[in-house]
């Protein structure tokens, strides 16, 4: 069987291939501008509110707005951007990366999962503020303590979700590796990892949010910078215009991590359900 | 069997059952280098299970059984391909675990899809591909490793008719040109006639039996109206 002698039923998919998607498009334009007439509406609402409100507990927009041009013209916003983005960096790759490992062994292997079942219900039951005072008592004040903070925090979420990944996975496929002998290496990357790709990912986007409210609350507690610190000083001074813009700076910096890396990731890591690599 | 062939697969007294349900029982089974073998029969009689502990996927309960031959090749009931890797790299795949690098897997996989019609589809991811084409690539998954023992679980189930002439002959070549022992399971006994050496027929009511095959015409003649026979009345 040649190119040539290709079944017409195939030659027509390879044609269709190149079809534009019709109504796929003008679904995620709506969509997406449906969203932005949600958010117009909040901040509509807002500064309803703020009309209303007594301005020492509620800032307007426009107050906001201007307070978060003073604190990035005098570098302030950089500087404790900075800072809390490098805490939530290296306290979300540890923790990440040690739940990712301890959940891909233990979804493998039932008696070590039996064995750290007990810790995984300790670290996700326990409050965010307990292991936040407790890092402290145990590292003082700084980068350390925040950053075992949100590692902390994480690694249950990667955890749960690597295991749940890993027992997921379609024995057929295991089955099929075994029989052609897939070395224990070659299983591990072509049907164990890239088989938890969605459970990894979910867990990612739900450990980052989950990371940048910890990171905060580590900032506020126990930190002499960082976002958390400066929200938690403009709130001591009734600073309510500069407590806000905080606030919108730690909503951009989760908008810039959802849409500039973890949507991009998750499609790139789920772009096989979508059809071909070209 | 044949005199002085090596034997390659050797099932004695062969029992298993899962749970309370015994799906074989005693079953002896030979099959020598360079045989085809078909079995056939309804399902649940325990034709995927003697697949399943040729490959090693499962043990037996009671018996002796001894496989001979590597590397060993399945083609699955159902396709079983990595739904994250492309066409390609599904073929690729047993032939990474066979030693080979990743830019040779690629292309001898690349060749592989091109003899079972599938040029063009390297790329594709299995979503993107229909039943039968999913199957195909099964296929040459199969046949790149250049198996010695070669293990069909109704291979041409999703594959179309019309298609299913030329993916029969493709490997009839294949098994011809590479002297490859073949067991086959089927629940079609015309197709197993047109592979197979040897027809071993499991069912229910009776032992195991090995066919007569020395006229396959009356053979295929009469297995037509006993499945036609409510058909005609």
């Amino acid at each position: 069987m040649t190119a040539s002698t290709t079944p017409p039923l195939d030659r027509l998919r390879l044609e269709l291939r190149g079809h534009p998607a019709s109504g796929l498009r003008r679904g995620r334009r709506a969509g997406r501008l449906y969203a932005a007439l949600g958010a117009a509406a909040i901040v509509a609402g807002w500064q309803l509110l703020s009309l209303v409100v007594n301005p020492a507990i509620m800032a307007s927009p426009v107050d906001t707005a201007k307070a978060l041009g003073t604190l990035a013209l005098d570098g302030t916003l950089s500087t404790h951007l900075l800072i809390t983005l490098k805490r939530l960096v290296i306290g979300l790759s540890l923790g990440a990366v040690t739940g990712l490992v301890l959940g891909v062994v233990a979804g493998l292997q039932p008696r070590l999962r039996s064995f750290l079942e007990p810790l995984r219900w300790v670290g996700m039951t326990t409050p965010a503020v307990i292991i936040a005072v407790l890092a402290m008592l145990w590292f003082g004040l700084g980068d350390v303590s925040v950053i075992f903070i949100v590692a902390v925090i994480i690694v249950p979420v990667m955890f749960v979700n690597s295991v749940a990944g890993i027992l997921s996975i379609d024995s057929r496929l295991v089955e099929m590796g075994e029989v052609y002998r897939f070395s224990r290496r070659l299983l591990l990357t072509e049907v164990y990892l890239p088989g938890i790709g969605s459970h990894v990912m979910a867990g990612l986007t739900l450990a980052t949010g989950v990371a940048v409210r910890a990171v905060v609350l580590g900032e506020v507690l126990g930190a002499m910078d960082g976002i958390g610190y400066a929200f938690s000083r403009a709130m001591s001074y009734l600073e309510t215009p500069e407590l806000f813009a905080w606030v919108v700076v730690l909503l951009a910096l989760m908008g810039a991590l959802d849409f500039g890396v973890l949507r991009p990731l998750t499609r790139r890591t789920m772009h096989w359900r979508e059809g071909t690599n070209k | 069997m044949v005199p002085g062939a090596l034997t390659l697969i050797a099932l004695e007294h062969v029992s298993k059952a899962f749970g309370t349900l015994e799906v074989l029982d005693d079953l002896s089974l030979q099959v020598d280098e360079g045989q085809i073998v078909a079995i056939v029969g309804p399902s649940g009689v325990g034709k995927t299970t003697i697949l399943k502990l040729i490959a090693g996927i499962v043990l037996p309960d009671a018996g002796r059984m001894s496989v001979v031959g590597a590397p060993l090749a399945y083609v699955f009931q159902e396709p079983r391909l990595l739904p994250w890797r492309t066409a390609a790299d599904n073929v690729a795949a047993p032939l990474r675990a066979q030693g080979m690098d990743r830019t040779e897997a690629r292309a001898a996989a690349g060749r592989w899809l091109g003899r079972v019609g599938l040029e063009g589809f390297e790329h594709f991811y299995p979503a993107k591909l229909s039943g039968g084409m999913a199957q195909r690539v099964s296929i040459a998954r199969a046949l790149a490793v250049g198996p010695r023992v070669l293990l069909l679980d109704e291979p041409f189930g999703n594959v179309d008719v019309d298609l299913r002439a030329s993916v029969m002959a493709i490997l009839q070549e294949m098994i011809g040109e590479r002297a490859v022992t073949a067991v086959h399971v089927t629940h079609d006994l015309i197709e197993a006639l047109q592979l197979a050496d040897r027809i071993v027929e499991l069912a229910l009511n009776h032992p195991p039996r090995e066919l007569d095959l020395s006229d396959r015409k009356t053979v295929a003649m009469d297995w037509i109206s006993k499945t036609l026979g409510g058909l005609a009345t």
